[in-house]
């Protein structure tokens, strides 16, 4: 009994270092193959603690390889977003203005009801409040409400507003998202002019985040410093 | 990512490949050893009717000696369970070499004989293992 006492301690701790150096992820908040390596991860823990005659490095050399691994994935990801986004997947628009979009649901093998019960999650009960529902790679839908339906909404004062906008992310950690240029209807060389013209003549490389609304309104992250905003900058380029 | 999780990675990368050339030759040193030590055994023993002499005792208590210090070793690397047999085997020699039974000394050379080939086979990173 105290072999097994001692080697539960072994492995406990191994997996809480395991789980430190991965990051602080909650289960929510995982990605697919986060939420497969901590499958895995829970399954081998438990194979040294409770069988004596299997050696604990039989627990701790495939955790320490599935780490690597992780990591190695992370890092994949990060240089290339098409892997990413293999490994990942892509945040997918569920209801746009239009409507429903029946094709994305069907793709992502969500019936109507998993598409409602996910938007009273969020406190959304009628499709007419949601401008745009978007799938996270997470699982988890995000919901951007139509204007009159903000917290604080524009339709409680009767004060009319453009309707809101979905700000589209034009630089992610240094690299410029081609694929979202095209829905942001801008160019690369649009990204580039405004960091040299704009941005303090700042390095893509050195860009953490930045974003682009309908209105041309542009909020750019420094990896250093703090987020700035930029009013109407499509006529101003 | 952080530093100390560069470092902590690098250093299970280390400790992989330290285990994985560890293991590989640790076992197949061990099993290298007593599968010789088998051979030149049923060689000398080959044709004789008695076989109660020194010389096996002694070869047959350092292969037991040799066995036991490669287990303990072994014990950190694989199940435990999957090389008992060998020194049940060694120990079995011991007490048919007093008995003078050649018949089931022999049958012992060839059991060990086929389970530290069988463990070299299972042990190593090799296709049929992999997959």
């Amino acid at each position: 009994m105290l072999t097994i006492i001692i080697r539960s301690i072994i492995i406990y701790l191994v997996v809480l270092f395991v789980f430190r150096i991965m990051g602080k992820r909650q289960l929510g908040q995982m990605q697919p193959f986060e939420l497969v390596l901590t499958l895995i991860i829970a399954d081998l823990a438990t194979i040294p603690m409770a069988e004596i005659s299997v050696p604990v490095l039989h627990g701790i050399i495939p955790l320490f390889t599935l780490v690597l691994l992780h990591f190695l994935l992370t890092i994949l990801s990060k240089i290339s977003s098409r892997f990413g986004y293999f490994i990942s997947g892509k945040p997918v628009i569920i209801i746009n203005p239009k409507g429903i979009d029946c094709k994305a649901l069907k793709a992502l093998n969500l019936s109507i009801d998993d598409l409602f019960e996910a938007m009273r999650g969020v406190g959304y009960f009628s499709l007419d409040q949601i401008q745009y529902a978007i799938m996270e790679t997470n699982g988890k839908v995000s919901i951007l409400p139509k204007s009159k339906f903000s917290p604080v909404t524009n339709g409680d004062i009767n004060n009319k507003a453009d309707e809101t906008s979905l700000p589209v992310n034009l630089i992610s950690e240094g690299k410029i998202l081609k694929d979202n240029l095209e829905i942001a209807k801008v160019d690369e060389k649009f990204v580039l002019d405004f960091l040299k013209n704009q941005a303090n003549n700042n390095k893509l490389k050195d860009v953490l985040v930045m974003t682009i609304d309908k209105s041309g309104k542009v909020i750019i992250q420094m990896r250093k410093g703090e987020s700035k905003v930029f009013e109407n900058v499509r006529d101003s380029l | 990512m952080k530093i100390f999780s560069k470092v902590m990675l690098i250093l299970i990368f280390l400790f992989l490949i330290f285990i994985s050339v560890f293991e590989e030759v640790v076992t197949s040193n061990a099993l290298s050893q007593v599968h010789n030590i088998c051979f030149i055994l049923e060689e000398k023993v080959e044709g004789l009717e008695d076989i109660r002499k020194s010389e096996f005792i002694l070869i047959v208590d350092n292969m037991e000696y040799d066995w036991l210090k490669n287990e303990s070793k072994m014990c950190y690397l694989v199940n435990h369970k999957s090389i008992q047999e060998i020194g049940a085997e060694i120990a079995k020699m011991k007490n048919y070499l007093g008995e003078n039974d050649i018949k089931e000394f022999k049958a012992s050379l060839e059991a060990i004989k086929f389970y530290s080939e069988s463990y070299l086979h299972f042990m190593g990173a090799n296709f049929h293992n992999i997959f």
